[in-house]
């Protein structure tokens, strides 16, 4: 696929990129970064920059404003082996590169099961059917006229680390974990908008639907949806991206990933679920035994350890050092991440920053004096309903390796005396 | 031209194509570029393009066709091209605006344009990475530019109100906050397409397993394979039984959907791949017994699938779905204190490295296992 060389290159030169910047002599230390010294004085200080003496850009260079071209290798990838085609593919988020729990519009992984619908908001209608007092049609001018609320809330792929159930296999958490984002929607209570149309007393599920190709459908019991799901118009504060369903999608907080149907433009009201191609040949979690669970809604506990990582590896020696990274539960807020540096054989419980919010990313640190020694990095998140994260074999033994989805076991990163790191698997 | 004209493969489309002819290449590439999506799903155009499901179509215009070497057309395109068939824009429009009945037997599943502009548009794009094809003339006409910068969306940030006054705006009476109008028959017909394994849902219409065979042939083999084994990475349909407990397991309808009413929605509501929406009631009911037939559920070929004996049919693997019980996992279940302190006694080792099997996007080395989907 021509994409994929493309994709190759782009990654290639990032990781020279990544290489001048780190090591020249191999491994990933910087030299000289440790002397406490300067040997003699540093240029950037004791010469006056272009920067400080010529004047930069005015106001309107850039009337939608975008990274610094430092940061051009801070970019979603994709993994072209994955799928046979980009129209129906995914691309990851780099979580090593961001920090806080906020996830920028831009970099918000992507999967699409027919490419992204390109639709202008005037020609969009969202309809509401089935067993319902008045079937509705919306514009979106009739939907921003409900009352609105703003939450927090992470979005996870239920295949998210689907390709780590036999062993350790890409190499960055970006792409082992990065289908997860985390964005504040703005938009409209589900419940408002079924109300208006008046669910009848049998009706017990909803299905909603997309405008894409895919018309991607999911079946969704009627109590969720009258309880925390939103139609949302706004992430971040700013209109959807069109890969994240512009001009409107459905939020599903701490549930599949799939079932936030984006371009949402129909919700049909039914006593009974669909079982659409989406919860039957996918998205259903097959066992060891040959049996396959379906209907397998909730993002479990999760955490993963985001620097140092394969793609962030240490490269100022010992000493101070912060490890930092994201925890998450579908089943409400994180009330402790622990972390150990040496393989899970002692822990210690890392200190949480920023936002603490329900079905949200949670920002962990733990800040050490690294020794220059090897060390096993492992990250164990514990949600407030007491759901520990497990380990890789603990769901291997329950559920065999060919489940796919829901892989929210634990993530070992080797490091290594040079400051470089490795996703491994240990005794 | 005469010598194209010989192949006799123009029929009734010519009339459409000549008309476009004279002005396909002053039309707009950039409106092409849109509707390239449509082809984008099997053609690779611009730098490095690679031949897809069909071929890569850099220098198209000009070019004999089943001219791209490498490519393994069908046989009607070579014997086309050997007849002396050259893609020019009259061509072209010829052969996009009805594949199947410009070229009996090509193997492109692809329905055709059926606006006159897309058809124009799209070869004015395509002429745009072909050498010696005159450029498009790209230059906006004067009304239209003028038009755009009075636009609210263009340069004043102030949108416009409504014509009428607001006191005099109707409110529809149903619901709480009065939103919405109330949705058609007709437009709820349109839209509400989807099945359940009870048939609520199934339009009236029936195909049976020759019909399907043939429709698979067209339209999904290309992708699928003829026996649904799957091309390249696409989606193998058929096969797979007792594989479920394998090491590598193969999940298709005949081994592992629970229902028969998913194939026929989805496959009304997705495919073909990139044409969406344009197979009819029966080509589906068709097209599902012909999955049938290939899974080994059915096997006669005259087997006719209906809305009548739909519901009579079982896939082999519905009994093998169980509830979520993934709290009952003892990891789950115990809610235990996790240890802190010496909890494994030997220091850790080692066991497997990604590194070994380094499938990562910036590796030199193949691809790897595992699947998203
Ligand atoms: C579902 C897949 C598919 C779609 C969609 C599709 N094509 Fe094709 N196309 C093919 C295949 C396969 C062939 C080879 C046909 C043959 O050998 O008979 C082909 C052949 C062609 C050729 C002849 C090329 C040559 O080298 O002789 C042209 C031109 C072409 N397609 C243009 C288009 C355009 C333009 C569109 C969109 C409007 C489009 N196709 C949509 C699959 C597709
Ligand atoms: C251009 C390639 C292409 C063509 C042509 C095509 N398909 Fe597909 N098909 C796909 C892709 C890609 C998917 C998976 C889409 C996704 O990821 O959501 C798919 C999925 C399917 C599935 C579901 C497979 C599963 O295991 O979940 C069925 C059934 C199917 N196609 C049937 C058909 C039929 C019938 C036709 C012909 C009318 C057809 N397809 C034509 C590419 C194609």
């Amino acid at each position: 696929m021509s994409d994929k060389t493309t994709q190759k290159d782009s990654v290639n030169l990032s990781r020279r990129s990544l290489l001048t910047k780190g090591a020249a002599a191999g491994g990933a230390l910087v030299a000289g970064a440790v002397s406490a010294r300067a040997a003699s004085p540093d240029p950037l200080i004791t010469e006056i920059q272009d920067w400080n003496r010529y004047l930069g850009d005015g106001v309107d260079a850039k009337p939608y404003g975008v990274p610094s071209q430092f940061e051009s290798n801070v970019v979603r990838r994709d993994v072209a082996w994955l799928t046979a085609d980009p129209k129906s593919s995914v691309n990851f988020t780099p979580l090593h590169e961001l920090d806080g729990i906020i996830t920028p519009n831009g970099l918000c992984f992507e999967r699409h099961h027919g490419g992204i619908a390109e639709i202008n908001p005037a020609d969009h209608r969202l309809m509401i059917n089935g067993l319902v007092d008045t079937p509705l049609v919306f514009t979106l001018e009739d939907l921003k006229r409900f009352p609105r609320e703003n939450r927090v809330y992470f979005l996870e792929c239920a295949a998210n680390s689907g390709m780590e159930w036999r062993g350790a296999q890409l190499n960055g958490c970006q792409f082992t974990h990065g289908m997860v984002h985390n964005v504040m929607y703005t938009g409209v209570p589900l419940k408002h908008i079924l109300n208006e149309a008046g669910v009848k007393p049998e009706g017990k599920w909803i299905l909603p639907e997309g405008a894409d190709a895919a018309a991607m459908t999911r079946s969704i019991p009627l109590e969720k949806a009258m309880d925390d799901c939103m139609i949302a118009f706004k992430m971040n504060g700013e209109a959807l991206r069109p890969e994240q369903g512009y001009p409107v999608r459905l939020v599903v907080p701490g549930w599949e990933g799939n079932m936030w149907i984006k371009w949402l433009r129909r919700i049909e009201i039914g006593d009974e679920p669909w079982h659409q191609r989406e919860e039957t040949s996918k998205y259903t979690d097959l066992l060891a035994d040959g049996t396959a669970r379906r209907f397998t809604w909730e993002m479990d506990v999760k955490s993963v350890i985001t620097n140092p990582s394969p793609q962030a590896p240490i490269t100022h020696g010992r000493g101070a050092t912060v490890l930092t990274g994201l925890a998450w539960s579908g089943f409400g807020k994180i009330a402790r991440v622990d972390v150990s540096i040496d393989g899970g054989r002692n822990w210690e419980t890392a200190r949480i920053d920023g936002p603490s919010l329900s079905k949200s990313v949670h920002r962990f640190y733990y800040d050490f004096d690294w020794d220059g020694s090897e060390l096993f990095l492992q990250s164990r998140a514990i949600d407030e309903m007491g759901n520990v994260q497990p380990t890789k074999n603990e769901l291997r033994a329950a559920r065999g390796v060919n489940s796919i989805y829901h892989n929210n076991s634990i993530q070992t990163w080797q490091i290594k005396p040079d400051g470089s790191a490795e996703n491994v698997e240990i005794s | 031209m005469l010598k194209s004209l010989k192949v006799g493969l123009f029929a009734g489309a010519l009339a459409t194509a000549t008309s476009l002819a004279g002005n396909a290449l002053a039309q707009d590439a950039a409106a092409g570029e849109k509707v390239f999506k449509k082809c984008a799903a099997c053609h690779a155009v611009g730098e490095g393009a690679k031949n897809k499901v069909g071929p890569q179509l850099n220098n198209v215009i000009g070019r004999t066709a089943g001219g791209v070497e490498g490519y393994k057309y069908s046989k009607p395109m070579i014997e086309a091209g050997g007849g002396g068939l050259i893609w020019e824009a009259e061509t072209l429009a010829g052969y996009l605006a009805n594949p199947r009945k410009f070229m009996k037997g090509t193997k492109m599943s692809f329905a055709g344009l059926k606006k006159e502009d897309d058809l124009a548009n799209v070869i004015a794009y395509l002429a745009t990475f072909s050498e010696g094809a005159e450029p498009a003339a790209e230059e906006p006409k004067a009304e239209e530019t003028e038009q755009k910068s009075e636009t609210p969306s263009g340069n004043s940030s102030v949108a416009a109100a409504p014509a009428t006054l607001a006191k005099d705006a109707e409110v529809p009476s149903h619901g709480i906050f009065h939103l919405g109008r109330v949705a058609l028959e007709e437009e709820i017909t349109a839209w509400d397409i989807d099945v359940r394994p009870d048939g609520a849902g199934l339009p009236k219409g029936k195909g049976t397993v020759a019909q399907g065979d043939e429709i698979f042939a067209e339209q999904c083999a290309v992708c699928h394979g003829d026996f649904g084994e799957g091309k390249d990475r696409w989606p193998v349909l058929a096969g797979g039984q007792d594989t479920l407990t394998k090491e590598r397991p193969e999940k298709t309808v005949g081994s592992y959907w629970p229902y028969l009413s998913t194939v026929y929605d989805y496959v009304r509501r997705t495919m073909p791949f990139g044409n969406a929406r344009s197979l009819s009631d029966d080509e589906v009911y068709a097209l599902t017994a012909y999955i049938l037939y290939l899974n080994d559920v059915v096997t006669d070929e005259e087997f006719e699938l209906s809305d009548s004996n739909f519901n009579e049919v079982r896939l082999p693997n519905e009994a093998n779905f169980i509830v979520d019980n993934r709290t009952e996992e003892t990891h789950y279940a115990d809610k235990k204190e996790p240890c802190m302190k010496d909890c494994i006694a030997e220091p850790a080792k080692v066991t497997m490295r990604a590194a070994v099997l380094d499938v990562t996007p910036d590796s030199e080395e193949g691809e790897g296992g595992g699947s998203i989907e």
